[in-house]
């Protein structure tokens, strides 16, 4: 059924394939770009990929304006500010961020203090704040799911009230996401299968909350047949390029899904959860994404049923009857983490990654202020968060 | 002599305006009342500050409805304020009106991108907790069901304030 009213946004220019990346300055140099200043994190460096980077700019003629490398994995403000003064140092003109969902949310940040010409990042929380053009920015993503390189939101700590501040603008998505497998082959398997969870919580949340709507879908769904059939693939061998080149793949559509139809109950506890257990937002995502899925059923049942097909494939769909597709979809999720538990471990349970059930009041307390909870179809108060806590636990 | 162009004035939607007028004058007297007789809305509000200002209102320059926190409860404060720590707007009057005259609930508004919200996401998570309470005294369950998630069950004691708002808070802002 069509939403009576839905709103679609995605101006991402996406290079996706074997050596992509390759097309890097010229794509700057498209955007009027001559000095472009690379953002990244320790890992990046660690993992040599900074070096296929630097390569794509070789006999380009174009200069590296700087690289900023000390993006921490809980950015804030002061990273922000600091990348801001090296960027006018060396007279950058672009930015481009290389890495996971830090590094790419800290340039959005930037981006928005240099175009604004600001000097307090702040000023800016909250939806729809920014007016001015942004500096040319391209991503090029190191893991498979935060989809990132497709949004237009950030999640920057305010580093005086020591809170997370959310940013969320439509001047705020990249130009350009460059999906090259070879950025993606080093994650260790536990990484890509987080991650990978991640864009399928995505997807599923993006296909079952409050503002779906048919280009969102078409997105989710497809994301989530590749991440069914790639995911255990990628995390299994990660030099399987073809694996890994559909997780990319399915990320960004997944990214580019939920950016449109937001998400829901999975991610308001995944982030409660992350924020005061320190737990990976993908873990958490995978965790709670078939208790999420079974909470909200009264609503949504019709189309988790409709999920079966993209997760199981046509034969599994066609097996099971009408009534039972949704339940079959949830139980299908749940063989989903058994398999990633086998093949590297991956924790099922909110107990198996360490979270002390004494924290999980204040998980729900927090859980219940998540603004991405507006999103979910059912409602969610203390008491029911609490209950999907507990269940989540062991 | 050929024909000739010039700028259009756009016209007003005074009915609109009016109604919206109203609604944010009833939702103010009653959001004042609900948050002196109803513990569950008092409870809500309890972790905003004193000098707290909410404000929502219609893009661009349409009507608006400030509450303040003066003395551990919410003062409708007509349109006192331009700009506070929580303003929610609707992008225009059409959309105001649809959540206004109550078609469509706040959540799918906000989902449909009818409104923008400025300031703190937990604070507009408590605004929306409290605004679904007060929905349960202002209409009957049959449009409440339209409008929120889950309707919340109306034991005795909260008919009566259900009453008092609905009979001295809203009128005399008591």
């Amino acid at each position: 059924m069509l939403p009576s009213y839905y709103e679609f946004f995605n101006p991402v220019k996406i290079l996706s394939g074997k050596n992509a990346l390759d097309n890097l300055p010229y794509e700057l140099e498209q955007l009027g770009a001559k000095r472009p200043i690379i953002v990244t994190d320790k890992g990046v460096i660690k993992a040599g990929l900074i070096q296929v980077v630097k390569s794509a700019f070789d006999s380009s003629g174009m200069v590296i304006g700087a690289i900023y490398d000390d993006v921490p994995p809980d950015s804030s403000s002061d990273v922000v500010n600091q990348i801001v003064a090296v960027y006018r140092e060396n007279g950058c003109d672009a930015i481009v961020a290389v890495g996971g969902g830090s590094p790419i949310d800290t340039a959005k940040g930037v981006n928005i203090v240099l175009s604004e010409n600001s000097d307090d990042l702040m000023k800016f929380e909250g939806a729809d704040r920014l007016k001015a053009p942004m500096k040319p920015f391209i991503v090029i993503p190191t893991t498979a799911g935060t989809g990132s390189e497709v949004t237009l939101a950030a999640v920057i700590k305010n580093t005086a009230k020591n809170v997370k501040m959310a940013f969320a603008s439509h001047l705020l998505f990249p130009k350009i996401a460059i999906l090259d497998p070879r950025m993606t082959t080093t994650m260790p398997p536990h990484i890509t299968a987080m991650t990978g969870m991640d864009a399928l919580a995505h997807s599923m949340e993006a296909y079952t909350c409050l503002q779906k709507n048919p280009l969102s879908d078409a997105y989710a769904t497809a994301a989530i047949k590749l991440i069914a059939q790639y995911l255990p693939k990628a995390v299994e061998n990660g030099k399987d390029m073809e694996a890994r080149m559909a997780m990319a793949n399915a990320a960004t559509m997944a990214g580019a899904a939920f950016s449109n139809s937001m998400v829901g109950m999975v991610h308001s506890l995944g982030h409660a959860t992350g924020a005061i257990c320190h737990i990976p937002h993908g873990l958490a995502m995978s965790i709670f994404l078939p208790f999420g899925l079974e909470y909200n059923l009264p609503k949504t049942e019709a189309m988790v049923a409709e999920l079966l097909l993209p997760l199981g494939g046509e034969a599994e769909y066609v097996k099971v009857a009408a009534g039972q597709r949704a339940a079959r979809t949830i139980v299908l999720v749940r063989k989903f983490q058994q398999t990633l538990f086998d093949l590297c471990g991956l924790p099922r349970t909110l107990k198996e990654a360490g979270v002390p059930k004494n924290k999980l009041e204040e998980i729900a307390k927090t859980a219940i202020n998540d603004g991405t909870l507006s999103f979910n179809p059912e409602e969610l108060d203390l008491n029911d968060a609490l209950n999907v806590l507990n269940e989540a636990y062991s | 002599m050929g024909k000739k162009y010039g700028p259009i004035k756009s016209g007003v939607k005074w009915f609109k305006i009016l109604v919206a007028k109203i609604v944010f004058f009833v939702l103010g007297r009653a959001f004042q009342s609900a948050t002196k007789h109803d513990p569950d809305i008092k409870k809500e509000i309890s972790v905003w500050r004193e000098g707290f200002v909410l404000i929502m209102r219609v893009l661009p320059n349409g009507p608006r409805m400030v509450l303040e926190k003066l003395n551990g409860r919410l003062k409708y404060r007509g349109a006192k304020y331009d700009d506070g720590d929580l303003v929610i707007s609707f992008k225009n009057i059409e959309c105001a009106f649809l959540v206004l005259t109550p078609q469509v609930g706040a959540a799918q508004a906000f989902a449909e991108r009818r409104m923008t919200v400025k300031g703190d996401l937990g604070n507009a998570m408590i605004f929306t907790r409290c605004l679904t309470i007060l929905l349960g005294h202002l209409y009957p369950q049959f449009i409440c069901r339209r409008l929120v998630k889950r309707v919340a069950p109306m034991p005795l004691k909260k008919q009566m304030i259900k009453l008092v708002i609905n009979v001295v808070g809203i009128p005399f802002g008591l």
